[in-house]
């Protein structure tokens, strides 16, 4: 099985691409120019914003990235597109030929490419209305390779894309727009404009089904383009497809070459090495951690701002045990927000924090605080119990976090502290 | 040397000045057609009047680039050329003026009404600035913003025997330009004088935030002591023109040195630049559907592709030529042997006379043919007409400077030559026509508007 995919996402700019109105207006037809309208006389003036923005996210995928960018026009007749051709990047793309990693498996990311978004057609009864607020707003269409080979891997792909995005400022949980080609058997079957994160695994989904059955069957797949349709989650046939569509490509003159050279842009975030880096101090694996990361939106940022170890390891916790005396719940961002502020001040989250935190209610919990003779009292009582615990150290001293761990969640304990003694402590034995 | 601009602007005139003129060339207009809009109701008290090309957008003016698809197209805008000139204080619109349509062709008769020719109106005023020239030929005081893609300035403007000039691709706005060839269109000026043409230049040029390609600031003018002949382009004209220019060298040979060179790449200069021109062209026509701007077709109930198809039956003949051929040389299966090769063939040009221009000007006859008749025009197939354009095409594909001026008269029409110099040297253009002016007489039918 293969699957492809070009994913479109709005770039986060104030403005358009080609011209300076405003891309974030509500109100149909207020946010409009000659140029987003293509008037006669008109020309596309590059956002340098869009740029900076596309270029971080090309980055962010490996890829490699063109010191000079260019436009292209990709020409067809449709109501919604004000000049009948849209700008859009061939190989002139600020970025390609780079990948993605899920689970240990690179896919190869094609194209990342800057372009120009069509005007919004709305249909009231027999009425075709165009608002044009969106005509010329900024996306970037990342194009893998067929190198998704299952559902399971589609989502991971979307898991991880996710992230990366969200940390150059743009959030798929709210929009995301995205062409599947599936091809089970090696006619490649396409599935047009598929919208949400939901509906992309229910079509692909539903996509392999479909043709796993018509192969079980030993009837022919066509070669085609399919629709997705939400209310019956089932694809339908647009469109029998002979040949590749023509768009009649050329450069787009009005914009020449760009050169992307001294342009600044964010650097990536990638939450695998993240989870691997925390894993490393925790006993947690790397996937529950990337679960744990994977909440919500803000949480990974949140978390990524620590940089003390121990912190990082007492957020992680605070998540896991949230999840585990929660019902399995995920933390919302409100919650992760109060717990890294607890974990900021050095306080513990234990169950009764967890459901104060659940009910609302202001939560402020202390640590416990012992005397030197009590917490050592402690740390050799845990040991003395634990002789495997200890065993298991003098062979990985990683262990140690572990043992930091039991004795601090018991007890109420800042890690701190019981790191300095444990460290000790575990010499003499 | 002879500067209208100031001459005009030194004058007394009379209050009437400007409603007399108007009314001129209302009356004027219906024998040479050189005008789609002449304005009447002009607030202009001590301005040299300017027309523009109809494809350069003026606001709250019917802008319509020659072409019914466009009727009733009323810019919310002014072109940045527009809009400097109106600024600067020393210029009044006095209308828009004839065209090709959308700049398609080398004598002005793509278009529903042709301008006629100012020295004689059975003959071609030349194209695609047809209007712009011919108005600068009737108006004594009047400077004109044209604009040429493949020699749109400098084949009119020699055959109304006035200058055209055609500016450093780059050097100034495109913005407000209503698109034939974006890689190949260039805004530029024609005027009875060199001065006057460089007074305007110099309104109009410099970067424009709204115009990402116009990035050239720095004119120059370096001057050359030689004077190139292309001899596989001179090949080309026809036997009296060829005489009439080689007595202009004998002129010019007494203060420049003058060199027959042969540039094989420019025997092929043609076939590229219809290719480029047609294929951007064919783009930018894709927009022209019957329901935003202009032209209304207003059956909404029909689908689409019938709507479209339907809408667009109203482009002019040559408009649909180049249409058909433009997406065609864009198609998957032919762009590499087309489209692709062309854009490798101009690189080539614009290196091998970058070359060459930098040791001297190139000078050739601007049009191989002396002035043809507007019924001998009509006969000729595509082909044979686009073969006319064999001295303005290798500097406009080369994005090269240029420049037309009249040199001698025959049978009482006028002839123009045309130099070429290098990439952002277009003052030495400028003076090289003030220096020849300082020696040649302009003839002129009319002077409308004399003081």
């Amino acid at each position: 099985m293969k699957i492809g995919l070009e994913v479109h996402v709005a770039l986060p700019t104030k403005s358009k691409l080609f011209c300076s109105c405003s891309a974030e207006a509500e109100e149909p037809n207020t946010a409009i120019c000659p140029i987003c309208l293509g008037f006669p006389g008109s020309k596309p003036m590059l956002n340098e914003a869009a740029v900076t923005s596309a270029l971080g996210i090309a980055n962010a995928l490996h890829c490699k990235i063109n010191r000079n960018i260019s436009f292209v026009r990709k020409v067809y007749f449709y109501p919604d597109l004000p000049k009948c051709y849209q700008i859009t990047q061939t190989d002139g793309s600020v970025g390609g030929e780079g990948y993605l990693e899920i689970e240990g498996k690179k896919v190869r990311i094609r194209r990342v490419q800057i372009e120009e978004d069509p005007a919004q057609i709305v249909r009231e009864g027999l009425l075709t209305l165009l608002d044009f607020n969106r005509s010329g707003t900024p996306l970037v269409e990342i194009v893998t390779e067929p190198d998704i080979t299952s559902e399971e891997e589609l989502r991971s792909f979307i898991a991880n894309l996710r992230s990366i995005l969200y940390y150059l400022g743009v959030d798929i949980n709210k929009e995301i727009k995205a062409d599947l080609n599936i091809s089970l058997a090696d006619i490649r079957v396409e599935v047009k404009n598929v919208t949400g994160i939901k509906s992309l695994i229910e079509a692909t989904r539903f996509e392999i089904e479909r043709q796993t059955q018509l192969i079980k069957e030993g009837s022919p797949i066509a070669r085609e383009t399919r629709g997705y349709n939400e209310k019956s989650k089932l694809t339908e046939s647009l469109r029998e497809k002979e040949t590749d569509e023509e768009y009649g490509y050329i450069y787009e003159p009005d914009l020449t070459t760009f050169d992307i050279n001294g342009m600044g842009f964010r650097q990536a975030v990638y939450i695998g090495e993240i989870a691997e880096k925390l894993a490393q101090g925790s006993d947690l694996n790397p996937k529950t951690i990337r679960e744990i990361t994977m909440l919500d939106s803000r949480s990974l940022e949140l978390i990524n701002k620590f940089k003390a170890e121990y912190k990082l390891r007492s957020i992680v916790h605070a998540i896991e045990r949230y999840k585990k005396y929660g019902g399995e719940e995920a933390p919302s961002d409100d919650v992760i927000e109060k717990m890294t502020k607890l974990v900021e001040e050095d306080k513990i989250i234990t169950r009764e924090t967890v459901q104060d935190l659940k009910a609302g209610k202001q939560v402020a919990i202390e640590y416990s605080k012992l005397s030197g003779d009590q917490l050592d009292k402690l740390i050799r009582d845990f040991l003395d119990k634990n002789p495997k615990i200890v065993a298991e150290y003098k062979r990985n001293s990683k262990t140690i976090n572990l043992i930091i761990g039991k004795i601090t969640e018991k007890n109420g304990l800042h890690p701190k502290d019981v790191a300095k003694r444990v460290v000790e402590i575990l010499s003499g034995y | 040397m002879a500067s209208h601009i100031r001459e005009f602007l030194g004058h007394e005139k009379p209050s009437d000045y400007y409603s007399k003129l108007a009314e001129e060339l209302e009356r004027t207009n219906s024998e040479y057609h050189a005008f789609n809009v002449i304005k009447k109701d002009t607030e202009a008290k001590n301005q040299v009047p300017f027309s523009t090309k109809a494809n350069i957008c003026v606001k709250g003016v019917e802008t319509t680039a020659g072409s019914k698809m466009l009727r009733g197209y009323v810019p919310p805008f002014n072109a940045t050329v527009v809009e400097r000139m109106l600024k600067e204080g020393s210029f009044s619109f006095i209308g828009e003026t004839n065209m090709d349509e959308f700049g398609f062709g080398t004598f002005g008769i793509n278009t529903e009404v042709p301008a006629r020719n100012a020295f004689d109106s059975r003959y071609a005023a030349g194209g695609s600035s047809s209007g712009s020239a011919v108005a600068t030929a009737l108006l004594k005081y009047h400077v004109a913003i044209a604009e040429s893609t493949g020699g749109s300035i400098s084949t009119p403007a020699a055959l109304n025997g006035v200058v055209g000039f055609t500016p450093t691709y780059g050097a100034v706005s495109r913005y407000g330009l209503i698109d034939y060839a974006n890689s190949l269109d260039k805004i530029g000026i024609m005027a009875r004088s060199s001065d006057d043409a460089r007074g305007v230049f110099d309104v109009i040029r410099g970067r424009d935030n709204y115009d990402v390609t116009c990035a050239i600031e720095k004119i120059t003018n370096n001057k050359k002591g030689k004077l190139f002949v292309i001899e596989e382009l001179l090949e080309k004209a026809d036997p009296k023109i060829r005489s009439e220019f080689e007595r202009l060298l004998d002129k010019l040979g007494k203060e420049y040195e003058i060199k027959t060179i042969s540039m094989n790449i420019l025997s092929d200069a043609i076939e590229p630049y219809y290719i480029i021109a047609m294929a951007e062209a064919s783009t930018n026509l894709a927009k022209y559907n019957g329901y935003k701007y202009g032209f209304q077709y207003g059956e909404f109930n029909r689908r689409y592709n019938d709507f479209f198809t339907e809408a667009r039956s109203n482009f002019g003949m040559e408009a649909k030529r180049r249409i058909i051929l433009g997406t065609f040389i864009r198609s998957e299966s032919v762009k590499a042997r087309y489209y692709t090769k062309a854009l490798m063939i101009r690189q080539m040009i614009i290196n091998e006379m970058g070359k060459v221009l930098k040791d001297g000007f190139v000078i050739s006859p601007t049009l191989p043919i002396p002035t043809p008749k507007i019924a001998d025009v009509e006969k000729l197939t595509p082909v044979q007409n686009y073969a006319l354009d064999v001295f303005t095409i290798p500097p406009s594909i080369g994005g090269f400077p240029h420049l037309t001026f009249p040199y001698a008269y025959v049978n009482e029409m006028p002839i123009g030559a045309q130099i070429i110099t290098e990439q952002a040297n277009d003052y030495a253009l400028l003076d090289f026509s003030s220096k020849w002016e300082e020696s040649f007489q302009y003839k002129y039918k009319h002077n409308i508007g004399s003081l």
